[in-house]
């Protein structure tokens, strides 16, 4: 498959990045690992004028301890952050959802930034530009109605991260700095709910950093997926208990992952909290299993996890 | 549109090229270099047939903009013999008949040859791990797994 035209620019600092973005007025993606780009770029779901590679930037690059945090730069891949001893000693929910993220070889070139910035995915949407003129465009390509739900003028798009999630229930935050100035804001603010446009980011705006608070918790992930190795969650669940709280993130189902926090973690907080999730799970029939089996997944995934971390996080 | 000039050391060969800003590794290798063992199949980075070693990495070269890896020294599937000698690996494929239309083995070989270098003594469940990563449609993986099991003893 041929890409589109673009012009290729490699950034050194953030500032240079932005002149960059504003030079080609917003019409340009930043480029740092490009494994979920890359594709999106082939079958012509976007052809921007340019693209910037941020992988130069050294500080986006850093994985450091500061003040009680972990501090991750987004530029870090999967495959190295995975191997962090902190994160395996810390984090296990993140470990274990990092390693849960595609296979090995692509862990190597993905980055923790674009895995978390990754677009929503749909049946309908992931396809090429011949199948999609010949279907018709859906609502989250431009169009009236969404293809998936007749009538609907909404987007179901699943956002299907595995990291997001995970860093959710470890209560982490981004750091964004854009033209504006920096700002940090909790990871579950990222998310704007609106599959079209997943994300509360403004234009050209860089993840700076990932600000996970250094406890030790005790977590783990669950996946459904139809392939073991390469493929997106159709439901995930990260648990994490952090001392007797402790909160769940189901993503794969919808534009955002939903994030519950339990104060009080025992065997029918956990069955409450699974109610709930099951019932706030609406999925459709966009993704390669049927709705009604991946929202009965919730339930069954989150009382899977709380059972794993019981009995000491072994599968 | 404006060429990149970029610099490559490919199979431990200076080589400098003029390229498309928007062309990947993988055209750069098969169409400018006719170095056609890494093959194109899904392009999209999921089934490993277009791995290279990139930095000793193993990397899907189809998901990679050639200049992004300037500087870079690449190692494709023509590179792994040394002199007239195979690639241990390269012998045991044949050995154990883990070869069959031939089409995904380059990239077999190369992921394995970055599993070796970076563990010299993985255990079946690491090479699975590992191998899980590319598209096999005709061995079923066990002569593969057996393959890299043997080539990993050779090696040892």
């Amino acid at each position: 498959m041929i890409l589109p035209r673009f012009e290729y620019k490699k950034a050194r600092t953030i500032d240079e990045a932005m002149e960059l973005y504003n030079k080609y007025n917003g019409d340009a993606f930043y480029l740092a690992g490009g494994t979920d780009m890359i594709p999106l770029l082939k079958q012509r779901l976007f052809s921007p004028k340019a693209v910037i590679d941020i992988k130069g930037i050294e500080e986006l690059n850093v994985i450091r301890k500061k003040g009680g945090n972990l501090l991750v730069g987004p530029n870090v891949t999967l495959y190295e952050l995975k191997e962090n001893p902190h994160i395996k000693k810390y984090f296990p929910c993140l470990f274990e959802s990092l390693d849960a993220t595609s296979c090995e070889t692509l862990q190597m070139r993905g980055t923790i930034g674009g895995n978390i910035m990754q677009n929503t995915r749909c049946l309908q949407y992931n396809k090429s530009l011949e199948w999609r003129t010949a279907r018709g465009f859906c609502y989250k390509m431009g169009s009236k109605e969404c293809n998936v739900v007749p009538h609907a003028k909404l987007c179901f798009s699943n956002y299907c991260g595995d990291n997001a999630p995970s860093l959710m229930t470890v209560e982490a935050k981004v750091r964004l700095v854009g033209p504006d100035g920096i700002r940090t804001i909790k990871m579950e603010r990222l998310f704007s709910g609106d599959g079209k446009a997943p994300f509360t980011v403004k234009s050209g705006e860089i993840l700076k950093e990932i600000v996970i608070p250094l406890k030790e918790t005790k977590g783990v992930y669950e996946k459904l997926t139809v392939r073991g190795s390469i493929d997106y969650p159709l439901v995930g669940v990260a648990l994490t208990v952090i001392g007797s709280s402790a909160r769940v993130a189901v993503t794969g189902i919808g534009p955002l992952p939903r994030l519950y926090e339990l104060k009080e973690v025992n065997e029918k907080t956990i069955n409450e909290i699974a109610d709930k999730a099951y019932e706030d799970a609406k999925p459709v029939a966009n993704a390669v299993l049927t709705p009604a089996y991946r929202k009965k997944m919730v339930r069954v995934l989150i009382k899977k996890a709380y059972n794993r971390i019981e009995s000491g996080g072994k599968r | 549109m404006k060429t990149i000039k970029v610099t490559l050391d490919v199979n431990n060969e200076k080589i400098t090229l003029q390229v498309k800003p928007y062309e990947t590794l993988l055209e750069t290798l098969r169409e400018r270099l006719s170095l056609t063992g890494a093959k194109e199949a899904c392009s999209l980075g999921s089934c490993g047939s277009c791995t290279v070693l990139v930095n000793g990495k193993p990397m899907r070269s189809c998901l990679i903009l050639t200049p992004e890896v300037d500087g870079s020294s690449i190692t494709t599937v023509e590179g792994l013999k040394k002199g007239d000698k195979l690639h241990p690996l390269q012998e045991t494929f044949m050995e154990k008949g883990a070869v069959q239309c031939g089409f995904c083995t380059s990239g077999m070989l190369m992921t394995a040859k970055g599993l070796l270098d970076r563990n010299k003594k993985p255990d079946k469940k690491a090479i699975i791990k590992t191998i899980s990563s590319n598209i096999c449609r005709c061995t079923g993986y066990k002569k593969i797994i057996e393959a890299v099991e043997e080539a990993s003893k050779r090696l040892g």
